[in-house]
This record gives structure tokens, C-alpha cells and sequence, in this order.
């Protein structure tokens, strides 16, 4: 059987945005104009967090060297946290002369004795796949020896960017552990969170809320996921993507394979938040589950209403520039306006046809779409009189010229800022960063420059 | 409990790495180049490896990291020989910024597909220095040193005289920018000149400009690269930057070099001001080191108690582990097992019972009992919390704390603050942990 997925196929992905106006692929990097993540970074995103899997990088140090133990994707997962142990070959000039199969084969083998995983990913990189090391092959026979699922993932960096990685990814997972597995009970209100990776316990912020309404978590695609949960995805009554364009692919495959319907949203701020626990119990269709939502949405609503009250009074006429790009583009400022702040401008270069109208739907007709915000920023901010810049960390620069707060989006957050819940964390790094007076300090005159 | 006494030299010949802390070379060259003033660094590989390295150095200084790729995809693996990918990555680069100097280096990917570097660069039109850095040879150490030398070999001008007020200084990648800072200081106030190759001093030392840099912002100037064969002397510091020297007498045969393994600890330190008085004719070295000499004194008094009650593990670099090794067993501390990231000379005669060129999985395979407390970076917080040992966190790459470019281990008076610092880590956890 070959397992190796058809790269142009998931390029021309159908439900794929990006692939509306124009049939090119959505990845050409640019020589010498470059940023972002490579293939193997998005099949890592995608799959890392499964912490009772083993993570077995082949290639030279810097893919896995640089990379374990950078994102927080917490687990409850009671055993060792299997997200965070770097595992790789460490691809030598011997390996990439004479073939390195054999030396994975033998790691694979340390890998399961040692940890004990409940399945082993076995990942590709540029130079492993470029030497042709049969990593299929290393696998099945590595399963037929140890009885766990080996997963071999496709993404070596060079077929494209983190978005189409984390496609690879979700495909591995489809071809070998969807529907390998049947789950012990199965319950009306089965779901997949597909594209949620539980980054600074994002998923637990409303993961509670689901429960509360008799949603059962199925299985993830992969924050705090099971590889045994997986498996059994193929019985869920609806997949939902989180936040996450990419993972489109699987969740349309799964619909022709096994009819199971999908929809995609977002947790990020309150109307995001109850929109989508609503989506979600209209898409199961039951009246009753409908009913208790809109109780539990109302409940939470008026809560954290109460909780925002004394900062909403304190960000009153506070107005924010946001640059930054993706999703982010819209949701930080739905997130931002249910604070009660004012978003005057959001920058929309780095998203998509369908993010800029959902940007231009939430600012409204006054509010700035950006197409070139490093130009336009500085001079918005004096003409608007904003009061805060969320920014990229190269906009600090801007914010401490006009003396006005700083928070910087981009940083790998060390806490969420999902659901309800998360929206108090944003609310209170709002009130820090306005209050703090370092902004100013920082852009002080040196008492020899007159 | 069977007492190691002999000490082995052992490298890990596993198939598999665990929780490795071993970087690779072209993230050596990429710092390298971070220490020139107004350099890109453009690495020559899949957009990965570039993003990767920024994303680990913007983590580990708090600072923006200037970088950038040749994105070598799949398809521009098979039919360029890198010729396309590098000349399109130059004009890109040259549309939107003047660098004084593009630092072009390779990786596991370009190495392995065979492109020629050497001769493509010699077609570009603008300053620009190349080096082989495949991921799968060597690592930071050998990048960075590599990198350095490259830039000797293709900028500086050969010279028939010296000029014995200048000294060259040529630190190892793992002194942080405020350490090469101090060293130059010391040395600037024996009366000399000094040029630092590669500088970080300026670059990363974690300093607020005027407006946000798309190149390095400090470092050493590339006309200085081209001088640097008219100096006196050349001071390498650490074992992987002697062929670095060798490269700069190459280039003017009468420059005198004096090798470093480290300068940390009282010994060390001494060595340096004994070379330093020899070169100048001075009696006494100017009186502030003084005073720092007897603060490291009482320092060590002082801190044995706690250090030589405690057994180490040291992980990271060979050029970091040798300072480490020195300045712990300077105050009686008892080295358990010394891990390296790669073999080095540097790994030769440590005052440790094990050496090992290995990863965290090392560690872990030792026995528990043999030690007390760890140093490395980030990676061994995880295993010293599971362990319940002990942990001082020095190296690469340090994610958890702010100010890495500011810690000052090395000299008088970092050895001073270092003492200090271990004693009273040790303490704590000696408090937490209930042994006391």
C-alpha cells in the first residue's frame, strides 16, 4: 500500500480558501524573503501534542535539536509527557553516505523500550527524505515487532510551508489510525475537536462547558489527545475544526468515508465563544442539547459580564491598533471590542480574502483594514490617538516613539486568552500594559541629548 | 554505592539521541554572523532550518534576530544547483536593505544535494562571505568557529607589519555578550586596542536602539575584518577557536597568538594577566583587578562549604563545560559526569570522574545518586524537577529566564558572582529538597 499522500492533491485542496481566486499552491516561499515555519514544524504542531505517543525525529540535529520542548501544549495524560522528549537519529555525514535505515531502525526499537508509547510517529526531514531512507517500510516492520501503530509522517520541511505540514500531518493520522479502533459506548453527542492543540490549556478553558452540556469529547486532533481516542474518530457524529484552515482536508475525507459532517470556528473572545458553543449543538440538531446551550451561553455571558464590568469602566474610550495576521486579524479585535475598546485599525496583509471581509465586518466601516501596516501604523495611531499597539515584537519600536502601551501578540503565549475564561487573562495583560509606565520610560530623553 | 574513580572518555555511538541539547553548525554560523555589524546572515536550506534558528535565538535573548533563508523547496532541490535560489535570495535582500556584509553559509539539506557554494559566491556583486555548514557535521561550536575563519580567509587583508598596541580577541560561542564585553574591558585597560571577531558584545548584549534593526545592530565592522592582520597579538579563547587564530597568522605570520582554553576561575584568570604584563612591560596589572582578585579569594573561601558538599553534572558546549569545570573544582566542587554536545580537545584532562559526548538521556541513565545538581539549559529544568536535583541553568538555549546576555561568569569578577550565585542555589535546594 502506498502511503505516501499526494502533496498537489492536498495543495489543491477544494475546501480550501485559499484556492478560490486562483488554482496555485498556497506555499512558494520567496529566496531571501522568508519567514515562517517548514512542513516538518506544522506536522510536528499537529501531532506533538498526543503525549502518549513517541515523536521519533530522522534527520540531522536542527529539526529536532531547535524544536522539542518549545510549545506549551499541556496533557493530562497521567504517564511521562512524551511531548516533551526529544527523540531523533542525529543524521551523520555516515548516515547520509551510506543510508541511515539502519540506524533507524534500531532507534525506533530504543524508542519503545525505553518509553513504552502507545503508538511511535516516525518523522521524514529534508535530508532523510532526499537520501531516500524508506521510512514505510521502517515502520510496518517496526509495528509487526512491537504491536503499536508506527506512523510514518511524510513533511519533510521543503514540500511546503507549516500549514500544509500540519495537512501531512492530519493525513498520516487518517491514513493509519482513523478507524483502526471501535470505541467502547457511543453517545449521541460524539464529537472530534480537530486543529485544537490545547496550547497554554486553551481547550480546557471551555473543554468543561462541553461536558456540562452532555458533548463528549470523542477524540482531539491533538490537544491533550489519545492515541487510543483517535482511532476510534471515525464514530464521531461531527468533526470541528478549531482555528485551524489547514486541517480542512480530513475533516472533508472523513465526511466522504464515513458522513461525518464538519463545521469551523473559533473559541477566541465571548461572541466567538458562545457562537460556537451554539454551532455546535445546532450541527448535532438536538432541541433539548439546543435549549441547555443557550442557558449555559446566557449563564456565562452574564458571569463574565460581571467579572469584565470593572475593567470594561476602565478601558472606556481606550482605543487599539492591531497588527498582526491569520485569524488573529479579526479575532483579537472581536476579543478587544468585547472588552469595550475601540479597534481603529487592524492590519490584513498576511490574511486571507475571507479574514479580511470577517475583519471589515467586525471593525466596521470606520475601522482601517492595513494592507501595509509597518508604513501605516505610526501615523494611524497619531491620527486616531490610540492608546495601545498589539504588535509583532518589530513594533515595539513604534509604540515606545509614540509613547503609548504595548502588548506583544506574536510571543508564544504563556497563558490563554481562550473562551470565556481567557478573555479575564487578555482583560488583565490590558490593564498592565496601559497602567505600566515603562513605555514612557523606555522612550525617556538621556539627560545629554537637549 | 561503587565509586567511579576512573575517569573515561566515552562518546554515545546510540542510533537514537534523547532529549538532546547538541545544536547544529549552521546555527553556530548564524551567530557568527549576528556579530558583524550590519550582516544577514542567509542560510542556505528549506525555510525551516532558518526558522527554526530565529525562532530559538529570538527566545534565548529576547531579541529580534536578524535571518534569513534561501527556502529551498522541494522542487529546487532537484533542478538548482543553488545558483537560482542564492541569487534570488541576495536581490531580494539587496531590494530592501544595504547590508555591509551577507553571511552566506550551507546546511544538512544544500550539502547533501552537492551545491557549490564557493563558486556561486564568487559570482555575487556584493560583500559577501560563504562557509560549509552541513547540519550533519559538527556542531555550534565547530559553526561558529568555521564561520569566523571564513571570514578571515575571505576578508582580511594579508599584512607585513604589526601593530603592537592592537589585540584581536577570539571568543568561543558560548561566552555570553556582557562576558566578551568584560574580557575586552580587562584587556583595554592593560593599553590595548582591541577587535573583537565575532562581537557580540554589541549585537546582542540586549540594548535599546532607536528604531528596530532589519540587520545586526552592533558587532564588529567589516573594514575592521579587513585590518585585522595589522594587530600585535591574537588571544583565542576556547579550544575551538585556535584554528581561527591560525587562520589570522596566515595572513600576517609576525601576529604572536595566546591560547585560552577559558577564563574563568582564579588560575585562569591569573594566566591571562601574566601573558597581558608580559606583553606590555607593566609591574602590576591596574588596581581594580586587584580588588576583584581578593573578592574572588574570599569568594571561594566563602562558597566551599556548599560547593564542596555537592556533586555536578555539566551540560552543553566542550568550550563552556571546560570554564565550568574549572571554577567548580577551583572551590572544591566534585564533578560527577561532565556531557558534552560534541568531542572537542576541550573535553581533554577535565577534573571529572565521567566525560561523556552524549545527550539528557545520558543523564538519566546515570544512577541518581551520583549527583546533586545540574547545570545546562533549558532542556534540564524538566529532568531536575523529575530527579529532584538541583539546577543552575547556564547555556543553550535558556528559555526560562531573562538576561542571558547580561550573565558574567568568567574573570575575577564573574568567578565571584559565580561562586556565590552556585553556593546559594545549592543551599536552597538543599532547604526545598530537606537536607538541611
Amino acid at each position: 500500500m502506498a502511503t505516501k499522500p499526494h502533496i498537489r492533491e492536498l495543495l489543491a485542496e477544494s475546501a480550501c480558501e485559499h484556492n478560490q481566486p486562483k488554482k496555485t499552491a498556497c506555499n512558494a516561499p520567496i529566496p531571501g524573503a522568508t519567514t515562517g515555519g517548514c512542513a516538518f514544524e506544522g506536522a510536528q504542531i499537529a501531532l506533538f501534542p498526543f503525549a502518549d505517543a513517541a515523536h521519533l525525529v530522522h534527520g540531522p540535529i536542527t529539526c529536532l535539536g531547535a524544536s522539542w520542548e518549545t510549545r506549551a501544549t499541556p496533557t493530562s495524560w497521567p504517564a511521562r509527557d512524551l511531548t516533551q522528549v526529544g527523540l531523533t537519529t542525529d543524521t551523520c555525514l555516515n548516515d547520509v553516505v551510506f543510508g541511515g535505515e539502519e540506524k533507524l531502525a534500531v532507534a525506533i526499537d530504543q524508542t519503545i523500550t525505553r518509553y513504552h508509547p502507545q503508538a511511535l510517529f516516525v518523522y521524514a526531514t529534508c535530508v532523510t527524505a532526499l537520501i531516500g531512507d524508506d521510512i514505510d517500510k521502517a515502520c510496518r516492520e517496526a509495528a509487526a515487532r512491537h504491536g503499536i501503530p508506527c506512523v510514518p509522517v511524510h513533511a519533510p520541511g521543503f514540500v511546503g510551508s507549516k500549514n500544509l505540514g500540519s495537512r501531512l500531518g492530519g493525513e498520516a493520522i487518517l491514513t493509519h489510525l482513523i478507524g483502526t479502533l471501535e470505541p467502547e459506548v457511543t453517545t449521541p453527542f460524539d464529537i472530534n475537536l480537530i486543529g485544537e492543540y490545547n496550547v497554554t490549556g486553551d481547550m480546557w478553558q471551555y473543554s468543561p462547558l462541553l461536558e456540562e452540556l452532555g458533548i463528549r469529547i470523542l477524540s482531539t486532533l491533538s490537544g491533550d489527545g489519545r492515541i487510543a481516542a483517535i482511532r476510534t474518530a471515525h464514530r464521531a457524529k461531527l468533526n470541528v475544526i478549531v482555528c485551524a484552515k489547514s486541517l480542512v482536508s480530513i475533516t472533508r475525507k472523513m465526511q466522504d468515508k464515513y458522513g461525518i459532517p464538519w463545521i469551523s470556528l473559533s473559541f477566541y473572545g465571548q461572541r466567538d465563544t458562545s457562537a460556537g458553543l451554539l454551532a455546535i449543538a445546532d450541527a448535532l440538531g438536538d432541541p433539548a442539547l439546543i435549549e441547555r446551550t443557550q442557558a449555559l451561553v446566557a449563564r456565562e455571558e452574564a458571569k463574565l459580564g460581571e467579572q469584565l464590568a470593572p475593567y470594561r469602566e476602565l478601558f472606556a474610550g481606550k482605543k487599539a491598533v492591531l497588527n498582526t495576521g491569520g485569524n488573529k486579524t479579526w479575532s483579537i479585535a472581536a476579543a478587544l471590542q468585547d472588552l469595550g475598546i475601540e479597534v481603529v485599525a487592524t492590519a490584513v496583509r498576511k490574511a486571507t480574502e475571507d479574514d479580511r471581509a470577517k475583519a471589515r465586518e467586525y471593525l466596521g466601516e470606520h475601522g482601517v483594514l492595513m494592507m501595509d501596516p509597518g508604513a501605516e501604523q505610526a501615523k494611524l495611531i497619531d491620527e486616531k490617538g490610540a492608546h495601545i499597539l498589539l504588535a509583532g515584537g518589530r513594533s515595539l519600536y513604534t509604540a515606545i516613539k509614540k509613547g503609548i502601551a504595548f502588548i506583544d501578540v506574536n510571543q508564544e503565549k504563556k497563558i490563554s486568552y481562550g473562551a470565556y475564561a481567557g478573555l479575564l487573562n487578555l482583560a488583565e495583560d490590558l490593564r498592565h500594559a496601559l497602567e505600566s509606565p515603562v513605555f514612557s520610560l523606555a522612550g525617556r530623553r538621556a539627560p545629554w541629548n537637549r | 554505592m561503587e565509586q567511579v574513580k576512573t575517569r573515561s572518555r566515552h562518546k554515545s555511538s546510540r542510533s537514537l539521541q534523547i532529549n538532546p541539547f547538541k545544536l547544529s553548525a549552521p546555527m553556530g554560523a548564524t551567530l557568527a554572523f549576528l556579530g558583524v555589524h550590519q550582516c544577514m546572515p542567509l542560510m542556505h536550506g528549506g525555510q525551516g532550518c532558518a526558522s527554526f534558528t530565529k525562532v530559538f535565538y529570538t527566545r534565548h535573548f529576547a531579541e529580534p534576530i536578524a535571518l534569513q533563508t534561501t527556502a529551498v523547496t522541494d522542487v529546487t532541490a532537484i533542478l538548482d544547483g543553488g545558483d537560482y535560489s542564492i541569487s534570488e535570495s541576495v536581490k531580494n535582500i539587496v531590494n530592501k536593505v544595504t547590508p555591509q556584509l551577507i553571511g552566506l553559509y550551507t546546511t544538512g539539506l544544500t550539502e547533501t544535494k552537492g551545491d557549490d557554494v564557493s563558486g556561486i559566491a564568487k559570482r555575487m556583486e556584493v560583500p559577501l562571505v560563504y562557509v560549509n555548514t552541513p547540519d550533519y557535521e559538527g556542531g555550534l561550536e565547530q559553526g561558529w568557529s568555521a564561520a569566523c575563519s571564513a571570514m578571515i580567509r575571505q576578508l582580511t587583508a594579508p599584512a607585513d607589519s604589526i601593530d603592537n598596541n592592537c589585540l584581536v580577541l577570539l571568543p568561543h560561542v558560548s561566552l555570553t555578550p556582557l562576558e566578551v564585553e568584560k574580557i575586552v574591558d580587562f584587556m583595554t585597560a592593560f593599553g590595548f586596542n582591541v577587535v573583537t571577531l565575532p562581537d557580540l558584545s554589541s549585537s546582542l548584549d540586549g540594548h535599546l536602539g532607536e528604531k528596530q534593526a532589519a540587520l545586526s545592530s552592533g558587532g564588529i565592522r567589516v573594514e575592521h575584518i579587513r585590518d585585522l592582520a595589522q594587530a600585535g597579538l591574537v588571544v583565542s579563547v576556547g579550544a575551538s577557536m585556535i584554528p581561527c587564530a591560525h587562520e589570522l597568522q596566515k595572513k600576517n605570520p609576525q601576529i604572536r597568538h595566546h591560547h585560552f582554553p577559558h577564563l574563568a576561575g582564579l588560575v585562569a584568570t591569573d594566566e591571562l594577566i601574566k601573558t597581558l604584563l608580559d606583553e606590555t612591560g607593566f609591574h602590576a596589572p591596574p588596581l581594580p583587578v586587584g580588588r576583584w582578585r581578593d573578592r574572588l579569594r574570599d569568594a571561594l573561601l566563602d562558597c566551599h562549604f556548599a560547593l564542596g558538599k555537592t556533586r555536578f553534572i555539566l551540560t552543553g558546549e566542550p568550550d563552556m563545560l571546560a570554564a565550568l569545570c574549572a571554577i567548580i573544582s577551583e572551590a572544591g566542587g566534585k564533578i560527577a559526569a561532565v556531557i558534552a554536545a560534541t568531542d572537542s580537545s576541550a573535553l581533554d584532562d577535565l577534573k571529572a570522574d565521567r566525560v561523556i559526548v552524549g545527550d539528557l538521556g545520558d543523564v538519566e541513565d546515570l544512577a541518581a545518586a551520583d549527583f546533586d545538581l545540574i547545570i545546562g539549559g533549558t532542556h534540564v529544568e524538566a529532568l531536575a524537577d523529575r530527579l529532584g536535583k538541583g539546577m543552575l541553568l547556564r547555556g543553550f538555549p535558556n528559555w526560562e529566564q531573562l538576561g542571558n546576555q547580561l550573565v558574567h561568569d568568567c574573570l575575577y569578577e564573574g568567578g565571584a558572582y559565580f561562586l556565590c550565585e552556585m553556593a546559594n542555589v545549592i543551599t536552597r535546594h538543599q532547604h526545598h529538597s530537606g537536607q538541611r
